[in-house]
């Protein structure tokens, strides 16, 4: 099955193409607040380098962050609405789960981690490789990195951008040696867990498919304002 | 010719089907007011994640009431100028999705352009030139209209819109009803008509300046004073006549200002546009003052006030009938002036 996986949720904006198991493209370049001037070119690009066509793709897979809000919607929107016009499936695949199946080594459980704009947060989950699949354990995680401690062991292997950094704060807060990953979200490893969805019959509801956030937007600051005079 | 609408640069999530540039068939516009009403205005980020929510569903319901599938969709025309940047991302990201995915022309359409077109869709027999009064919650401007897409800015705000104004001003009456859907602009506009709006004298704000600006947020400072001043004196609060009495006001000065401007520019007809063009008050006020000028006078029907696709459809229509097409490179332009608009790249 031609799958086409895309992601604009971060650092990175990703298209990649996947036939079974063979990558038939996989092209990413450092966002620059331009993810949406570019995307829908860039998928262009990808499919007519690869000798193909909208037409040619089975199905379409989207990550779903968590990363830039901005960034996330644009990529999900497109995603969607791209399913929509062309009347193919669409899948979501959560971005941490894509930074997983890219660091994972073996059967070592996987700890996946976005970094939430500024400030010292992060986004995490924790992952266990069955087979060819990822399966999450626990929920998803925001808040401070000391706080993934509890969830690691010695033979977790940490993924994401800058992760040597968070293996350092983790072993200092708890003595636990991680392995840290180095691992970007790729729309070849977008389109290969979207593809493992779409074989096992799945596949998301192309109008309700929405972000996945994590994370409530502060309109505390804008009500405060607004109550003190400006109105 | 069938074009597709989309319109997402604030708060309304709308989407239409419009057939050469004229007829509706269809006009869908999803509001965001429980938001609205939780947060006492547009908090962006919440409104770009609604606008994500709901533009699937509200592009499938506009072609359900129009009786058409994206088969029958020749064009694609969306608001990617003039508006909060996250909203309006979500309409061009939806937008650029379709025309690609059907080989369809794309076309980036100045959202303020979409509310001069909204009169040209109610009034096809909208004469050039003209001069044109937009007023809603987000803008507040005065144009010469010379001919279709030429625009020069006689004057704009230099602080509140006037529909702000409104909305402020009914908050801070307590006039916003919880349970209706209903902005601060109708509340007052209701309330109004059960009270005397020349009971209070409020100031119009640059009536007498020679320049054709507007200034709104004072005149709301002066309701606000009046308030205190006359519960500290122990006197009533008739609400309905302060809402009528701040109405007044600002009538007044758009009334004043844009037939100053149709005379200085020789025009005979006038357009008055966006969300507050819904007034009644408004609208008489500019019936009775043109036709004692001897100048025509033009209001959209009123779903074609406040923000909508079709008005969007509409103006993009214009732009493809004239070779004016964005490509997959569209981007979004958050403050866009009007003027100089069809010199341009819309791109």
């Amino acid at each position: 099955m031609i799958v086409l996986g895309i992601d604009t949720s971060g650092y990175t904006n990703a298209v990649g193409i996947v036939d079974g198991d063979k990558v038939l493209a996989d092209f990413a370049y450092e966002a620059k607040m331009d993810s949406l001037q570019r995307i829908v070119a860039d998928i262009d690009a990808t499919l007519k380098d690869a000798g193909l066509a909208l037409s040619d793709v089975e199905g379409i897979g989207v990550g779903l962050g968590p990363g830039s809000w901005t960034g996330i919607r644009v990529g999900v929107t497109v995603g969607k609405m791209l399913a929509f016009a062309s009347g193919k499936p669409v899948c979501g695949v959560p971005t941490l789960e894509v930074l997983a199946f890219t660091a994972r080594d073996g059967s070592r459980p996987i700890c996946s981690i976005i970094k939430v704009g500024a400030g010292d947060a992060v986004y995490a989950a924790c992952y266990h490789p069955e087979g060819d699949f990822l399966d999450r354990i626990g929920d998803y995680y925001v808040g401070d990195v000391k706080g993934l401690t509890g969830m690691l062991t010695g033979s977790t292997v940490l993924a994401g951008k800058d992760v040597k950094e968070y293996a350092r704060v983790i072993r200092k807060e708890s003595g636990t040696n991680v392995k840290a990953v180095e691992a970007a979200p790729g729309g070849a490893v977008v389109a290969c867990l979207a593809a493992q969805r779409f074989a096992r019959g799945e596949k998301d509801d192309v109008l309700s498919l929405t972000p996945l956030y994590l994370k409530e937007s502060t309109a505390k600051a804008f009500v405060n304002k607004y109550k003190r005079g400006h109105a | 010719m069938l074009v597709l609408g989309i319109e997402t640069s604030c708060d309304e999530t709308a989407a239409a089907l419009v057939a050469d540039g004229k007829d509706i068939l269809s006009n869908i516009v999803a509001t965001q007011f429980d938001l609205l009403k939780k947060y006492g205005g547009v908090v962006p980020e919440i409104a770009a994640r609604r606008h994500t929510e709901l533009i699937g569903y509200t592009v499938e319901e506009a072609l359900d009431k129009a009786g058409k599938t994206l088969d029958d969709v020749e064009a694609v025309a969306v608001s990617s100028m003039q508006g909060l940047i996250g909203c309006l991302m979500v309409g061009v990201a939806a937008a650029k999705s379709i025309s690609y995915a059907r080989g369809l022309p794309l076309i980036g359409v100045h959202h303020v352009e979409g509310h001069i077109f909204a009169n040209r869709l109610s009034n096809p027999d909208l004469p050039f030139p003209h001069v044109c009064l937009t007023v809603s919650g987000g803008h507040t401007l005065l144009l010469y209209v010379k001919e279709e897409s030429s625009y020069e800015l006689l004057g704009t705000t230099l602080d509140d819109a006037a529909g702000e104004a409104f909305d402020k001003t009914a908050k801070f009456l307590g006039i916003l009803y919880a349970d209706r859907n209903t902005g601060g602009g109708r509340a007052i506009d209701e309330l109004s008509r059960k009270g005397d709006r020349l009971a209070f004298n409020f100031p119009r704000p640059m009536l007498r300046n020679k320049t054709y600006d507007f200034s709104f947020s004072g005149l709301k400072t002066s309701v606000i004073n009046m308030f205190k001043d006359r519960i500290a004196a122990g006197k009533k609060l008739p609400l309905a006549d302060i809402a009528a009495s701040f109405q007044e006001a600002v009538v007044d000065v758009l009334v004043v200002k844009t037939l100053r401007a149709a005379d200085e520019y020789g025009v005979k007809a006038v357009s008055v546009t966006g969300g507050v063009s819904a007034n009644s008050r408004l609208r008489s006020a500019f019936e009775d003052a043109c036709a004692a000028k001897g100048v025509a006078v033009y209001f959209p029907s009123l779903s074609l006030c406040t923000d909508n696709a079709a008005m969007i459809a509409a103006a993009g229509h214009a732009r493809l009938m004239r070779g004016e097409v964005s490509g997959l490179r569209l981007n979004v332009v958050p403050n866009s002036p009007l003027e100089g608009l069809d010199e341009r790249d819309i791109n």
